[in-house]
């Protein structure tokens, strides 16, 4: 039960801020390969500061265990990143 | 707080820090960091299994991204729903085959070429998500909140091409 409800919910979420910091809109994604709207980078660089305190907050208590790490992989964390890019820029997504 | 909840735009800010909120919850009560393009390659890999199933059965389909209703495309349901009332809730929401004022006057209105860039891009996107092993969401935010070395390789690449892909488009107007 909870394998459904709960990614719903936390999906809700994450939809919900999504919208709300405007990142459905075209504009709002190129822009900040433009440097006129930094949105993006203030909305993933607050979430990723937010999410990084509470979760080694509950990992030094001992409340959770870490997941495993994304595995570096230069060549393909670069080179995908790299098509990423031109697709994110082009599309606006 | 109706007020708030009923506002067409937070500060970038706030909203960041509620999807941050999203992912300690999702780490600490599922043990899973949450991405959004994982989604897409379960159901391409159903897609295939279903109409072409010589195309899903390759080690990537088998063991990287099994098809299937994961957990992934669980929440991007809710992804769907979460934007779906917010943008309800605020009046945000329009149906519209070129929404956006910003590539109307750059781009003209032609809905064809607004809908053949986003397809394209969709395409572009999702290859590249699954070369680097995460998107926006699962690598650049899930990996880079442990520090890890292949979030920020992959935001790297991200902009290195991001920004030249929109000189290019804009090209004068940048």
């Amino acid at each position: 039960m909870s394998d459904i409800v709960l990614p719903l919910v936390l999906g809700f979420g994450f939809g919900w801020s999504l919208q709300k910091a405007g990142l459905g809109k075209y504009h709002k994604i190129v822009n900040v390969f433009r440097f006129t709207d930094l949105a993006v980078l203030k909305y993933m660089m607050t979430a990723l500061a937010v999410a990084m305190v509470g979760v080694f907050a509950l990992s030094t208590f001992g409340l959770i265990t870490l997941p495993t790490v994304p595995a570096t992989y230069v060549i393909g964390n670069l080179v995908g990143g790299l098509i990423f890019g031109v697709g994110m820029a082009g599309a606006g997504f | 707080m109706m007020t708030l909840l009923k506002q067409k735009e937070w500060s970038p800010y706030l909203a960041g820090a509620l999807l941050g909120v999203v992912y300690i919850l999702s780490i600490a009560v599922a043990g899973i960091v949450p991405g959004a393009s994982g989604a897409f390659e379960n159901i391409a890999g159903m897609i295939a299994q279903a109409v072409a199933p010589a195309l899903a059965s390759n080690t990537y389909f088998k063991f990287v991204m099994p098809p299937g209703i994961s957990w992934e495309v669980i929440l991007f349901a809710g992804i769907f729903v979460g934007a779906l009332v917010s943008a309800k809730l605020s009046g945000d929401f329009k149906l519209a085959a070129v929404p956006d004022a910003q590539w109307r006057k750059v781009f003209g209105n032609s809905v064809w070429k607004r809908w053949a860039v986003a397809f394209l891009g969709g395409i572009i996107i999702e290859y590249g998500a699954g070369i680097a092993g995460g998107c926006t969401s699962g690598l650049a935010v899930g990996g880079g909140l442990f520090l890890a070395p292949a979030a920020f390789i992959f935001m790297a690449g991200m902009f290195g091409s991001g920004i030249p892909t929109a000189i290019l488009m804009y090209w004068r107007k940048f």
